[in-house]
Order: C-alpha cells, then structure tokens, then sequence
C-alpha cells in the first residue's frame, strides 16, 4: 500500500532533480525534449474518415441550411423545379419554334436534362461562395472544421438536384424508352459530379472569404459559361462547330461541366452509356476538383475567424 | 496553453482585400493600422484549474479565448490546448434561428463536436437546467438574449467537456440564472473540467476561480491569487487623480466636495497604500451661498460594496471654500480595493445620500490574511511543557 503523502514526496524528489516547479513545468518539459510527441494534426487529411468523423455536425449543418433555405415558401424545394422549367420552355420556344436550329426529338426533354445539371452547378457555387461570410459568427466564435459550413451549401443543393433527377427520370424513361443497363451509371456520374462541385464550392468560399470580389465575378462568369455549355445542343451542332473540329473539342473537354452534362444526357435520354473518354474524364475532374478545392481551403483557412 | 503568444490584428476600415486592390498594388499590402492583441502572453493552465480572465476592454480577453480556442492562429508562439474545448464567447453563435431550442441543442452539440447519442443523453439535463419550459420547441428566433444564454450556457455546461472557455455573457441573464451558472461550473469544476472566464463582474471571478490573470494592452500584468489579482485590476481601471462623480450628487446642489485626494505621510497624493500605513483624506468643501451647520462625512466600501467604515463631522458655518481633513494613523486595511466616498451638507439633510465624491483606494496585497481589516493580530504556538517555541506576527 501507498500513501498519499509517500506519492507526493516522490513527486516532490522528482520535481526537485528536474528543477521543475510543479506538475504543469513537467508536462512542459516531456513535449519539449520529445518525450511526449503532440499528435499532429495531418496537413491533408482523408475526406472520407474525416466526413465520417463529423458525420453527425454535417448531418446538423444541412438540416440548418434546407430550413433556413424554405422557410416561409409555400413551394419550398419545388421552386428550384421552377426556375429550370421556365427555362426550358423558352429554350425549347427559341430554338425549335423561332430559330429553328434544334431538329432534336422531345428538344424540351433535351433541354431539361442539361439545366438540370447545370442549375444544380451553378446554383452550388453561387450558394457556397458567400457561405463562409454569412456564417461569420459561427467561424468567429466557435471550433469546428469549417469546411463543412460550403460542403453543407453544397449538400443542400445537392438534394434538390437528387429531387429534380428523381422527377426527370421517369418521365425520360416513358417518352424517349430509354430504359438501359447504363442507367446505372447514373450513381457514378452523380458521385463525380457533387466531388466537382464540392471541391468548386470550398475553393470560391474560402476564396471570397479572401476576396470580397469572388462572388460577383462568379455570378458574372457563370452566364456566358452557361452558353458555351452544350444546354441547348449537343456540341457538334452549335454553330460554327461543324466544320472545325479544335472547336467541338475544346467545346467539349475545355469546359468541365460539358462532359457532364453530355454523359446525363446519354444515360437519361439517349439511354446509352457515355464513352469510356467521358467516364474517365468524370472520374479525373471530380477527384481533381475535390482535392485541389480542399488543399486550396485548408491552406487559406487559417486566418478566417479574423477576416470573415 | 499559451507559450509567448502574440497576435496582432490589421485593422482597417473596409475589412478585406479586394481584387482590384491586389491587381494595381501587386499583392502588396497596403500600411495598415495595427493593433497587437497580445503580446508575448505566456499563460499556462493547468488540467483543472480554474482562471479568471480580467482586464480592461480591449485588454485582448476575447483573443486569449479565441487564441485558446484555435479559432484565431498566433502569429508567432504556440497555443495549446488539450481534451474536449467549449467555447462560449457568443450568445447564440452557431444557433439556427428557425431550429427549435431543442433542435439547437443538437446542432450546438455537433459544433463542439459531440455524437447523436452522446447529446441525446443529456437532452433532458439541459432543458430542465435551462427553465425555458415551453420555449424550448420555439425556434430561437423568438429568444430575449436571457433566453439565449439560458440555452446557450446549459448546452455548454452539459457536454463533457476538458477545458471550457466563457467570455463576458453570464451578465445577460438574471441573477438567479447567474447564481445558478456560476454553481454549475464550480460542479464541473469539481468534476475536473479546466475552467477560463472572462468577466467584468468580481463576484463571479471570486466565486468560481482560485486564479485571475490581468491582461493590460496585450500583456499579462498581474498573474496569481484572486484577491490580488482583482486589486491590481481594479488599480489599471483606476479613477482619475482628485476622484469622481459618485453619482450619489448632493441634495440641493448647495455644498460640494470640489476636490478629494489621499496623501500619504510626506503629503504627497498617492493612490495605492500599504497596510498600516499612514493616509490623509482631504477634500475642498465649496457652499454656492452661507451655509450654517455644515457635516462633512466619510465613508469607505469595499469592492462587494459592503460598508466597511463610515464617519462624519461637523463643519459649522462655511462661505466659500474650506479645507477637511481626515487622518488615519495606520491604515487598518488588508489587500483590496476601497471606494472612499465624501460629501458635505446641512446637517439636517438625509444621511447617506450626499457623498457626491468618490476616489479609489487600494491597499497592496500582503502575503497572510484574508478579508477587510487588518487586525494586527500574532500567533504564537506553544508546547504546554516546553512553552513557546514558534511565533509570528499575521497581519
């Protein structure tokens, strides 16, 4: 049996050799002759452990942004069903009945496709790129990995586009009977898709939070991208495309969101599986976006409780 | 942990870096105004400990937190800290104004970085802590700021945490809710968890902590024991030379105390005194018109506000400008801070509302005995056979 008084007065001797004053000195001294290793903190840790690890805040996260976002909205989610609709009919009233460039079958179905996807795009990036600022609060006055204030955006943006899909699909099945086995590839593409975004929308947040100008310059880019994305014809019959290959190309592989939205449409309504150069593309965009948007995050990261 | 932590803060008008600016200055950023939140701030607390945080505004409290907390990086130094940290340094941050009380807890829970299960456990615990009743399925838009630290503070002082960090927002609640707050942190406390708090309120630092550091302009200027600590803070607040405005003015504006000073033995005006010592409270008396039976009086509080002595004297008649003063041979103070208040009037006004000036007085710390007067006491300790064998003077 030991005594109290025997532990502290070896404590005490301990103390004594080591020329220490108290305990506190001595946990000192074991982290700085490495007696103690601090457990670093990874420069780059794993998205995956690290999603699982927070599943639970991002869960709380997104559950915040879906209320904040339709809230007091008699439509709620549905009005992001809107806004591609009104497009698509006046895409589908200018291109097939004015202009009459479009000789596609079903063109508003042709069209609904593409906005889907480009809606879900651009309304990701324009919903993350002032995240972090409108959270200041939160940034300022609590810890927590702040990636997960753009990602939630994003998230939620996600889920109406999942609802869009959700409704688009059987329709396209019943009208163009498109369906195939590559239908399957759908989960895929979506998967590469939201890593494009995702990684996209923690590289403009983080960027704004910088930048003040990030958000406006996004908003002004965002809508001759629009048009240079083959929405409302394929690649090849745009005009001027035709007899210049380079241009169909840099059309198509020039612009990251292109494949995308061509690989939906083949597997939505042309019922076929991409090419093998599309998935692959998917794949490399989706990845390389995701991990250049957190490298770009976690090294801008650090000053942003005091400039949000 | 804070090992020689510095921070400063460029603070400008506009907030941030704008593209244009980055495009026609090259990246160079332009001379901006500084300001060093801390400087060299070496702050070690220990698992357990409890320390109260204090200093003027602007002292850089909230950095030390934030600094603590890994919200803010240093720029130069190292700020550690170790276990499960909650902070609350705002009301409110992070609450979702549309969610319910409840469901805040929730996502208050997830911030600080707690599971599903690990909040659900305590739910209960932090709705009956927190006495909003019905309130509690109300979205928090609808919250006063007492309701929000209400909920705020019972979801902090639930989750298991090993180091919580409080700034300045227990004052927004009521004083039951504050007595009630300040006996839930002495019970995780109690429980080992490693307390930091900023306040403005002595009370709460010397009901809760056994240690108070003063932060000056970025500095640690006093680092030790509650009493002493409080002292020195209140002497970096000090009122200015010749005292102040008590806010207690005279009933007719008829007799004022235009000056007030404390001399020490040379007679010269000093501020701060040891026990013991030799003080001369003097003031300058001025009747606006002939007053007959004048009463000078003089009354000292401590810093609790509790009265500790109070006298008073008659004047006679006074036209013009007199002179009073108030000698104590040997200040009978122990370490603290004093408020000592004058005043004049006819002597059939009401007492005690008259003592329109008020100078500070601290008296410096000495190392044995506690509370307010210096009763100049010795211990001896005797074997009953052999007699004395050890003795020392207390103060």
């Amino acid at each position: 049996m030991l005594g109290e008084n025997t532990i502290k007065t070896h404590v005490a001797h301990v103390l004594g050799k080591l020329g220490l004053r108290d305990r506190v000195q001595a946990v000192v001294v074991a982290y700085e002759t490495g007696l103690v290793a601090p457990e670093p903190r990874p420069p780059f840790d794993a998205i995956l452990p690290c999603v699982l690890r927070y599943r639970f805040l991002f869960e709380q996260m997104v559950r915040r942004e879906l209320r904040q976002k339709y809230k007091g909205s008699a439509l709620g989610v549905l009005w992001y069903l809107v806004n591609p609709l009104v497009l698509m009919g006046a895409y589908a009233l200018v291109f097939s009945v004015l202009l009459r460039v479009a000789d596609i079958p079903d063109y508003p179905l042709f069209l609904l496709v593409g906005l889907i996807v480009w809606v879900f795009f651009s309304q990701a990036l324009l919903a993350a790129a002032p995240s972090l600022v409108t959270n200041a609060s939160l940034v300022r006055k609590v810890r927590f990995p702040r990636e997960a204030i753009p990602a939630s955006v994003a998230t939620v943006q996600l889920v109406t586009f999942i609802v869009m899909l959700a409704l688009v699909l059987p329709v396209a099945l019943i009208v163009r009977d498109s369906l195939d086995p590559a239908l399957a590839l759908l989960v895929p593409i979506v998967v590469a898709l939201f890593a494009l975004v995702l990684g996209l929308s923690l590289a403009v947040a983080v960027l704004h939070a910088h930048f003040r100008d990030v958000e406006p310059v996004l908003g002004a880019a965002l809508l001759p991208w629009f048009f240079l994305t083959p929405i409302f014809l394929p690649v090849e019959d745009m005009p001027g495309v035709g007899s210049r290959r380079w241009l169909g190309d840099l059309l198509e592989w020039g612009n990251p969101v292109a494949p995308f939205v061509s690989a939906v449409r083949d597997v939505l309504f042309a019922g076929q599986a991409p090419s093998g150069a599309h998935l692959l593309y998917l794949a490399a965009a989706g990845a390389g976006a995701l991990v250049l948007g957190l490298l770009l995050f976690r090294r801008m990261e650090r000053d942003l409780a005091v400039i949000v | 942990m804070l090992d020689g932590a510095t921070r400063s803060f460029h603070v400008r008008r506009d907030r941030s870096r704008t593209l244009k600016e980055l495009a026609v200055r090259g990246g160079r950023r332009r001379a901006q105004a500084t300001v060093n939140a801390l400087r060299d701030v070496n702050l070690r607390v220990g698992p357990g400990e409890a320390v109260g945080l204090v200093g003027r505004n602007g002292a850089g409290k909230s950095s030390t937190l934030a600094c603590l907390a890994g919200i803010v990086p240093l720029d130069s130094g190292r700020a550690e800290c170790g276990g499960r940290v909650v902070t609350l340094l705002e009301l409110g941050a992070g609450f979702g104004t549309d969610f319910s009380g409840r469901e805040n807890i929730y996502l208050n829970g997830a911030l600080h970085g707690f599971e599903r299960d690990e909040i659900e456990a305590r739910v209960a615990d932090i709705v009956a802590f927190s006495e909003l009743g019905e309130f509690i399925d109300l979205p928090v838009r609808v919250y006063s700021s007492g309701m929000y630290l209400r909920l705020g503070f019972s979801i902090a002082a639930h989750l298991d945490a090993d180091v919580m960090l409080i700034d300045e927002i227990l004052a927004v609640g009521d004083e039951s809710f504050q007595r009630k707050c300040l006996a839930r942190i002495s019970e995780r406390m109690a429980a080992g968890t490693t307390m930091v708090l900023v306040s403005h309120d002595p009370s709460a630092i010397e009901r809760v902590c056994r240690r108070v550091v003063v932060l000056d302009a970025g500095r640690v200027a006093f680092d030790g024991g509650v009493a002493e600590g409080l002292a020195a803070h209140h002497r970096l607040l000090g009122t200015v030379e010749g005292g102040s405005r008590s806010g207690r003015p005279g009933p007719g504006g008829q007799l004022d105390v235009v000056e007030l000073d404390l001399l020490d033995a040379l007679g010269s005006p000093r501020r701060v005194f040891r026990p013991q010592e030799a003080v001369q409270v003097r003031m300058a008396i001025r009747a606006a018109s002939p007053a007959d039976r004048v009463v000078a009086a003089l009354e000292v509080r401590d810093g609790r506000g509790e009265m500790c002595f109070r006298s008073d004297t008659a004047v006679g008649a006074v036209d013009g400008t007199v002179e009073v003063s108030f000698a104590v041979e040997a200040l009978a103070l122990l370490g603290g801070d004093y408020d000592v208040a004058v005043g004049a009037a006819e002597q059939d006004a009401p007492a005690g509302t008259w003592l329109d000036r008020v100078a500070r007085l601290s008296v410096t710390p000495v190392s044995d005995g506690e509370g307010v007067a210096d009763l100049r006491g010795a211990w001896t300790v005797g074997d009953r056979e052999a007699g004395v064998v050890a003795g020392g003077r207390s103060a």
